[in-house]
């Protein structure tokens, strides 16, 4: 799997000093769902900024598509073409007077003509559902609407890579829901999704690989399953377990599940595992 | 500000073509300000008030409270001028005098005074028009058409969402600190307030380096392109307008003929 962004032994200290960084070194696959775990303050949108330039690491380089990223004006335009960053606040992204105007920013960045970028903004409000928002202000917006339009204006520049820097922090259980799948179409046309989450049950069911990042220091990485059976790793990070593996682990030992049953990936699939347990009884 | 803002995107006069709708406004506002006669202005008055409140559907009383705003600095201001206090005989200058000075007002610095109230009215009942009617977003196009310089435009585009969220961050600071019981007695009032002020400014400086961050990582230049709201050209209200400052403009003239009052 080639590794379309890569962190090599990359340090950070802001200039206050405080620490952000300090030795990452990590590697996203391309195609894949990246789960970035970790406490307030592990470094994960320090991180992130790293991977399209905006901030520069002290120590330690940063790859795109194999090749060190450059820092040059020029460079750095052609990389944040594809790499886009839905940022963890949207009230930090959005600038412009209406809807409309704020999804065309990015695509006209990329100098596309009116045309395409119109067609860029129609399809980025398709897919978001925030088609009735267009000529709306941006400061009337809900919190979650405004979620929305961060997405749609990074979504609109048709990156090779999303970074969702907490995409459902403070939403409600719908618009995660909603959230979630919309981030489940991107993944499926072939762009790589990277989100920070301290949803424990969101990174389990979606993810194909989890960093955990603490203190500024990866100290955990591998596939869900792998992850989230660590129990040093969960403690030193202060994750907790998804409730899908406590019931399935439950289940098992108290002989409802039988031993060699997979361990399931979402919620449906751990229902479809658990067995009537008499038939005639049910038909009562 | 909130409201006008919000009846901008929401009134009935929207769809019109902001350039349109800035002309009329703009040439009515000239004529309020190069009329002699302080009755143009008052017509003026009276036709915007017509046209915010009938044609785009504002709500009379937000209006009328909207007037209050420079109508109150205005009185104060047109008050000094229409006092005269003076130790002169002055041409119809009545008043109250004491130790030979006198208190008064003259024929002249009422007409003078009056004048310049009505002006003042006229004009800032155009602007109102123009804010109440057209969103900013318009106003930015239009701008943008006009070639002024997108460095302005976008400063005036980045005031206009900071607007917002200063008045978010103030609000928010204010509803943490009055929660805390900040404002329960007037000493930590004073202290609460300047707390308040001193933290908009570290949150607000914080803020614009977050946008700025942020529009960078959408490939921000130099320039903030955005796509323009293409708002198709409504011939009536062209010619509504067009005809209504035709009206005025011979108004002016006929007036001046008629006029009993020189003008000063
Ligand atoms: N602009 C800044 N100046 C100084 N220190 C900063 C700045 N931004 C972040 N930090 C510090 O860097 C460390 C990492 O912050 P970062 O925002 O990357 O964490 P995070 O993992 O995204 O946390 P959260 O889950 O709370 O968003 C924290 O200790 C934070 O205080
Ligand atoms: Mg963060």
């Amino acid at each position: 799997m080639a590794a379309l962004l890569e962190a090599e032994a990359v340090s950070f200290t802001y200039p206050d000093g405080t620490r952000a960084l300090q030795k990452v070194t990590l590697s996203i696959p391309e195609g894949k769902k990246i789960a970035v775990l970790g406490p307030n303050g592990a470094g994960k949108s320090t991180l992130f900024l790293h991977f399209n330039g905006i901030l520069r690491p002290r120590e330690g380089r940063i790859y795109f598509a194999g090749a060190r990223i450059s820092y040059s004006h020029n460079a750095l335009q052609q990389l944040r073409q594809q790499v886009g960053i839905v940022f963890q606040d949207p009230d930090s992204m959005l600038f412009a007077a209406s809807v409309r105007q704020e999804i065309s920013f990015g695509p006209l960045n990329l100098g596309l003509s009116k045309e395409e970028a119109l067609a860029r903004v129609e399809a980025a409000m398709a897919a978001t559902g925030i088609n009735d928002l267009r000529d709306k202000p941006t400061h009337f917006l809900s919190y979650g609407q405004k979620k929305r339009v961060a997405i749609a204006s990074v979504l609109a520049m048709e990156p090779r890579v999303i970074i969702f820097d907490e995409p459902t922090a403070y939403l409600d259980p719908r618009s995660t829901r909603e959230v979630m799948a919309l981030l489940e179409t991107i993944s499926r046309k072939g762009t790589t999704i990277i989100l920070s989450t301290h949803d424990v049950d969101i990174a389990y069911s979606w993810a194909d690989y989890i960093y955990v990042l603490a203190a500024g220091q990866v100290i955990g990485a591998g596939t869900p399953a792998e992850i989230f059976s660590d129990a040093p790793l969960l403690e030193a990070a202060d994750l907790a377990r998804p409730w899908l593996l406590d019931v399935y682990e439950d289940l098992k030992n108290k002989g409802w599940l039988p031993l060699e049953a997979p361990v399931p990936k979402s919620r449906d699939e751990l229902l479809a595992l658990i067995p009537y347990r008499c038939r005639s009884q049910l038909a009562i | 500000m909130f409201n006008i803002d919000q009846y901008a995107y929401s009134n009935r006069l929207t769809q019109v073509h902001p350039g349109e709708k800035i002309a009329f406004a703009l040439a009515t506002l000239l004529i309020a300000l190069v009329a002699p006669q302080p009755a143009l202005p008052a017509i003026i008055v009276a036709l915007m008030a017509g046209a915010a409140i009938g044609a785009a559907g504002i709500p009379a009383r937000f209006y009328l409270q909207l007037f209050l705003i420079p109508f109150s600095f205005l009185i104060a201001g047109v008050a000094m001028i229409a006092l005269t206090i003076t130790n002169q005989p002055l041409a119809g200058l009545k008043g109250l005098t004491l130790l030979g000075w006198t208190l008064g007002v003259t024929p002249a610095s009422l007409h003078l005074a009056g004048k310049i109230f009505f002006k003042s009215l006229g004009a800032v009942s155009c602007l109102y028009f123009l804010s109440l009617t057209t969103p900013m977003v318009d106003i930015m196009t239009v701008l943008k058409k006009l070639r002024v310089p997108a460095l302005l435009v976008d400063l005036i585009s980045l005031t206009y969402r900071f607007i917002f969220v200063l008045m978010a961050t103030v609000n928010d600071i204010y509803t943490a600190q009055a929660a805390r019981l900040g404002y329960a007695s007037l000493r930590t009032s004073y202290h609460s307030l300047g707390q308040l002020v001193a933290n908009l400014f570290i949150k607000t400086h914080r803020r614009s380096q977050e946008l700025f961050t942020a529009l960078t990582a959408r490939g921000y230049e130099e320039e903030l392109q955005v796509l323009d709201v293409p708002k198709p050209f409504s011939w009536p209200f062209l010619f509504l307008a067009a005809g209504l400052d035709l009206v005025l403009l011979s108004l002016m003239f006929i007036f001046r003929r008629w006029t009993l009052w020189p003008p000063f």
